[in-house]
């Protein structure tokens, strides 16, 4: 058993693959769980799409999924940016079912690495610069300098605004990997704090009821930020993505 | 036959009428009795989480650029302290722009300089 706080986040090697320029590539527990929240939202949605006219439970699950991220796509950028929908409704079942799997004992968290939600993160903003220059050409840069400036003002406002947008893809990134931790580790010193008190024995072991208490309530609360975290991801993956359809701000 | 087949599509088509009336009504029912739905998806514990690694994440990368400014062309404490500089007041700018679009999300309140001026500033 794992007893260390951060030890639950090792990445362990299982398999080593093949090099690239030195570098092994290696198959790892980090691996198998990202394939694992695949195939499970493959399941998910191969249960839930039945496809009859009265939706039983399972496939209002699949029609309120889709329904749910179409609005927040169509509410947020404009019905003209339907054709991100798959990419974004990729995005959050991915880091949905990553989180709540995470969740379960013995099971590794994939979002508690900075590697992988910053793979998910550039890509996100990769996709926005590239689609904002293949909509409107090189005038989709003038999103980094509003009209209507005194001309010396663009001086201080260009880099400003180049920061805050590299910084939009360190945000996402960080902002869901801290999240993962956090939960996490403040999760095991609470379980590891109890397991201690009551190994002591005597009055100490009665003590250990606040600890429980603790963990009970870490976990109702780490359920929720999981979902919270996949929606804030998604949404303003959207919201990013307004930059593509309306340069002028 | 045809006349037949018509005359059944009209009698579904008032069953699913009806059933609308009756899914209508007990939603007003519902509503009335919950009051608004004013569930809002921007919970507070997101709001602060977005808003605080905006902040850092705009002053950090702003430190980074003029880090690697400075090690391009060893213009040495100038170009980490300018792009502080520029760092913060990326952050404030995103911060502040993040929460006017909260407030107008949230408070129904117009967006950007637009907004009434019946409270004072101070």
């Amino acid at each position: 058993m794992a007893s260390g706080p951060m030890e639950q986040f090792e990445i362990d090697r299982q398999v080593d693959l093949f090099e690239i320029a030195g570098q092994t590539v290696s198959w790892t527990n980090s691996a198998f769980w990202m394939v694992a929240s695949v195939v499970a939202i493959i399941a998910f949605f191969i249960l839930t799409m039945r496809g009859k006219l009265i939706p039983g439970r399972m496939q209002s699950l699949g029609e309120l999924s889709y329904e749910f991220i179409a609005d927040m796509v169509r509410d947020t950028v404009g019905p003209e940016a339907m054709r991100f929908m798959p990419f974004i409704f990729a995005l959050f079942f991915f880091i949905l079912f990553a989180n709540l799997i995470g969740m379960n004992p013995y099971a590794f968290t994939t979002t508690s690495h900075l590697a992988v939600t910053a793979t998910m993160a550039i890509f996100t903003i990769l996709v926005v610069v590239v689609a904002g220059v293949w909509k409107n050409g090189f005038k989709w840069f003038k999103i980094f300098a509003p009209a209507g400036l005194p001309v010396p003002m663009y001086a201080i406002i260009v880099p400003i605004e180049i920061i805050s947008f590299i910084a939009r893809p360190v945000t996402l990134a960080v902002r869901l990997f801290a999240n993962m931790v956090a939960g996490h580790v403040m999760l095991k010193l609470f379980a590891i704090f109890a397991a201690y008190l009551v190994a002591k024995g005597g009055v100490t072991a009665l003590g250990a009821i606040l600890p429980i208490a603790g963990t009970m309530a870490i976990v109702a609360l780490e359920f929720l930020v999981a979902a919270l975290q996949a929606f804030v991801f998604a949404i303003l993956t959207c919201v990013y993505l307004n930059d593509v359809y309306h340069v002028d701000h | 036959m045809p006349k037949q087949n018509g005359q059944s599509d009209t009698s579904l088509q008032t069953d699913l009428d009806a059933l609308e009336d009756k899914l209508a009504a007990a939603k007003a029912r519902r509503d009335a009795k919950l009051g608004k739905d004013d569930k809002d998806d921007n919970s507070l514990l997101g709001m602060a989480w977005r808003l605080s690694t905006e902040l850092l994440a705009s002053v950090l990368v702003g430190l980074l650029l003029g880090w690697g400014i400075d090690q391009l062309f060893g213009s040495q404490p100038f170009g980490l302290l300018i792009g502080l500089g520029f760092g913060i007041a990326a952050g404030f700018m995103s911060v502040f722009r993040t929460a006017d679009a909260m407030d107008a999300k949230t408070g129904h309140i117009p967006k950007g300089d637009a907004r009434p001026e019946l409270e004072d500033e101070d």
